[in-house]
């Protein structure tokens, strides 16, 4: 077990329905402070709706309901005290294909600033070229800021959606399937920038793909049918998983 | 036996056969229509468009009176329908318990099916009375000073009783094609601003009505083709009399309305049947003008949804 301070996101006892669909089973495991975690299973597994746990998603879900507890920095974020709100400025997503805003690619990136209170004009344009920058996104469309979001490409799109996504300063990131549709080129591009961001962030990732979920993973957790099969280190899940059927995953059995 | 090609070919033939007669009905009306208003058309010329008389024993012909009372009824009825089919639309979609929607939809739609003579009726019997009871006189009291608010006549029949049933008719349209525009919003892009912490209403303004915006368009351009083109309500309610509309609470005539009136006794003077031929083609050319474009509007936000902006693709 991590000493406490390091811990940054504790889940216990999270079960999740839907309907009468029982989701998430019973899930107890926790993120290390600036650590990559990835989160791998079949499809339908449960692993996306777990993240969406995380930072609230379902909230708006008609028909779901909730059990258990997840702490953020100790803190319960289904206590009722809980602001959503200022919950998701502190923690940022993205998503399996890039939805940039209908918007300019210069207010994709201040619309989180926008709607979190933030008028100071000369703050918003240094926080939106420093965000570029840190997606490695700044020097491709430095000349085009206030274009539409929807001229660039799907993997300039998807780092755009990067840059949205730490524009409010979190601490965690969540991915959901980030470089599902992406190309391989601009998948390798996104997975580096993964793995200079955990200075900044503690991330968790939903994937597919084991290849990269192991170049980049400093933990990884193996979902099945709503259960958290196994959770360990990288090191030790991707060689000698400790459950059968976390093995016949990674060597592509499902 | 048959053999299966040229069972094939057959029904290809019967099936072509139907649709060109559809489009040969379509092309020999226009062609009647033409044919028929081309002894105006060279008579008249142009200043058909803007001559206020409108004297058959005289053959003076002049369309400017029923343009405006068409454009007034159809702009009005946009004016009062827009704002309250953007909030059904919105409310439908957006905030409406799923149980409840279902019902809502139904009844929505049910209005657009209720035919326009009971439309007619239900408003000589409330609207008239009402406008002529109550809203007239008021008006009367406070703005008679204001001319397009002065009240001329406290009758309660006129363009606004006309105006106002109108809205309701193309109610339905906008409201169901702003709701449907809006479901058609990519969830993922929602769920993309309520990550960064947005509340439902920085949702609806800042990514779902600019993703809809299009698609809104298409049925404000639907609605405004059914108020151009709408008879029987408006013969009712707008009064039929000749004039050019000076206040909202004025008489007046639209193109469809005097066509329904006037047009059976028209057809014994060819010059007067022409002149009516004319009108009937003026409302023709601006309602095909109207929904061939609101047709590319919405057929371009279809499109529109599976464009490379919402699936990667680099």
């Amino acid at each position: 077990m991590a000493e406490q301070n390091e811990i940054k996101v504790e889940v216990k006892n999270l079960n999740f329905y839907y309907g009468n669909y029982h989701l998430l089973k019973n899930i107890n495991l926790y993120f290390k402070r600036n650590s990559v975690c990835t989160l791998l299973g079949p499809s339908g597994c449960g692993k996306s709706t777990f993240l969406r746990t995380l930072n609230r998603m379902n909230d708006y879900t008609e028909g779901a309901k909730l059990t258990g507890e997840v702490l953020i920095d100790g803190k319960n974020i289904y206590d009722k005290s809980v602001d959503v709100v200022e919950l998701r400025r502190n923690i940022g997503m993205v998503f399996q294909s890039p939805n940039p805003f209908p918007k300019s690619i210069f207010d994709n990136i201040a619309f989180g600033l926008k709607i979190h209170g933030i008028k100071n004009r000369e703050f918003i344009v240094e926080r939106v070229e420093k965000c570029l920058k840190y997606a490695g996104l700044y020097d491709e469309v430095k000349d085009k800021l206030h274009k539409s979001a929807f001229s660039l490409s799907g993997g300039q799109q998807q780092r755009l959606c990067i840059a949205r996504a730490i524009a409010t300063n979190p601490s965690i990131l969540l991915m959901d399937e980030p470089t599902a549709y992406l190309d391989p080129a601009s998948a390798s591009i996104i997975l580096d920038l993964i793995t200079t961001f955990k200075k900044y962030y503690t991330i968790i990732i939903v994937s597919h793909n084991i290849q990269q979920a192991g170049r980049i993973s400093d933990y990884s957790g193996f979902f099945l049918d709503g259960e958290l099969i196994e959770f360990d280190e990288a090191g030790n899940f991707f060689t000698r998983p400790k459950d059968k059927r976390t093995e016949n995953f990674i060597t592509s059995r499902y | 036996m048959f053999n299966l090609k040229y069972k094939d070919d057959l029904y290809k033939i019967i099936l072509s056969v139907f649709v060109l007669s559809v489009i040969s009905v379509f092309l020999i009306a226009v062609t009647v229509i033409l044919f028929y208003s081309y002894p105006a058309i060279i008579r008249y010329g142009f200043p058909f468009l803007w001559v206020k008389e409108w004297n058959p024993p005289k053959e003076v012909f002049g369309a400017l009176t029923f343009l405006a009372g068409t454009f007034m009824v159809t702009f009005l009825a946009l004016l009062f329908a827009i704002p309250f089919s953007f909030g059904i639309g919105i409310f439908l979609q957006e905030y409406c318990p799923l149980f409840l929607r279902g019902i809502f939809t139904v009844i929505i739609e049910m209005l657009a099916g209720i035919p326009s003579v009971v439309f007619g009726v239900w408003g000589v019997l409330t609207i008239v009375p009402w406008l002529r009871e109550s809203v007239e006189p008021f008006f009367d009291r406070h703005f008679s000073s204001i001319p397009f608010l002065k009240v001329e006549e406290n009758i309660g029949y006129g363009i606004l009783a006309a105006s106002i049933v109108v809205a309701f008719m193309i109610l339905p349209i906008i409201s169901s094609i702003t709701k449907d525009s809006l479901a058609s919003v990519p969830k993922i892009a929602k769920d993309g601003a309520l990550a960064m912490g947005a509340t439902k209403l920085d949702v609806i303004k800042d990514v779902s009505l600019p993703y809809a915006l299009n698609g809104i368009y298409g049925g404000i351009i639907l609605g405004f083709g059914r108020a151009v083109g709408e008879t029987i309500a408006v013969v009712l309610l707008i009064g039929n009399q000749a004039i050019v509309p000076k206040s909202l609470f004025s008489v007046g005539y639209t193109i469809s309305a005097v066509l329904a009136n006037t047009f059976t006794f028209a057809v014994i003077s060819p010059i007067y049947a022409s002149a009516e031929v004319e009108l009937a083609l003026i409302l023709l050319a601006v309602s095909l003008i109207i929904n061939i474009v609101g047709r590319n509007i919405l057929n371009k936000v279809i499109g529109g949804r599976f464009n490379r902006s919402q699936f990667g693709g680099g």
